[in-house]
């Protein structure tokens, strides 16, 4: 387990897979001299993402594939309340060092089923100053609704609860 | 025509005297009962200071009302009303039936969801009896 002798024999055999075993043989492959504590660490967000692109190429690619992979996979599906631990570690590469915090829809977590224009102060937080409404990837609300949203943020707009633009 | 739910919300001036406002509130009541329609609700939300400068006013006396009705005539006749009433500065109108429906729609796909959720994980013996009662229930 601790110096596996062929790198390329795990992730070709579970490609999606949710088993942490190949992940720790990759990432101990790609670094030996890594003490097992660091190794442990990067595996639980490395562990399904490294594993498909590992049979193509070297062990020491792999380990890059590695670190790219876990930041692309939870900003795909992140609409959804998905129980993602996260991109762990991300933490070999020199530019992607920073370790994003995944947001959440807080209409999802309230379980609102309906934006009410009525309430300004529900609305506020998710327009700019000037009146211009935030996007979804700053707020981190889901897409579906982000679109009830709009129409409540343009309703409330219309009867003067919430600006246009700000005034001067 | 099926029924229909609107919103109504108006501002006046702030310095309408509240019994005009009242008054105003009255005569939408009365054409409102005239096509046979509904008044949900009716609300004074009093002054309030406006996002933007509407007629140089930043303040202004908000009312809101709730309407049921299948006549879509009787919002043209209240729009126009309030058009012509001076104290109003602003109004708005809005259909909401079809959100509500959605609303109701999903509130209860959520309840039978939670209703059959707590018995899943819990009795790991014997499954097959919750499933059978949640069906049942369904």
């Amino acid at each position: 387990m601790a110096d596996p002798n062929v790198p390329q024999q795990p992730p070709a055999a579970a490609p999606p897979a949710e088993s942490s075993a190949p992940a720790e043989k990759t990432q101990a492959a790609s670094a030996p001299a890594a003490t097992p504590s660091s190794a442990q660490s990067g595996a639980p967000s490395g562990a399904p993402s490294s594993a498909p692109s590992g049979p193509s190429r070297g062990p020491s690619s792999g380990g890059y594939q590695g670190n790219r992979g876990p930041s692309r996979g939870p900003g795909g599906p992140g609409g959804g309340p998905g129980g993602r631990p996260g991109p762990g570690g991300p933490h070999k590469r020199g530019k992607r060092n920073y370790v994003r915090k995944k947001k959440v829809c807080r209409f999802c977590v309230d379980r609102v089923d309906y934006i009410d224009y009525k309430k300004a102060d529900i609305l506020a937080p998710f327009i700019q100053e000037r009146g211009k409404i935030l996007p979804r990837r700053m707020t981190g609300t889901c897409a579906r609704h982000q679109r009830w949203l709009t129409v409540a943020i343009k309703r409330a707009q219309n009867i003067a609860l919430l600006p246009f633009a700000a005034e001067f | 025509m099926e029924e229909r739910l609107y919103d109504l919300i108006f501002i006046c001036r702030p310095d309408t005297p509240e019994a005009e406002v009242d008054k105003l509130v009255a005569t939408l009541e009365h054409t409102v009962a005239d096509k046979s329609a509904k008044i949900e609700k009716i609300e004074k939300w009093g002054r309030k200071r406006m996002a933007y400068r509407v007629r140089k006013l930043r303040e202004g006396f908000y009312v809101y009302m709730s309407i049921r009705s299948n006549h879509g005539e009787l919002i043209k006749e209240l729009e126009r009303r309030l058009k012509v009433a001076d104290p109003v500065i602003k109004y708005l109108t809005i259909r909401i039936d079809e959100e509500m429906k959605r609303q109701q729609k999903l509130a209860k796909h959520r309840e039978r969801r939670a209703a059959r959720r707590p018995r899943k994980p819990a009795p790991t013996s014997a499954p097959p009896a919750g499933e059978q009662t949640a069906s049942a229930a369904g």
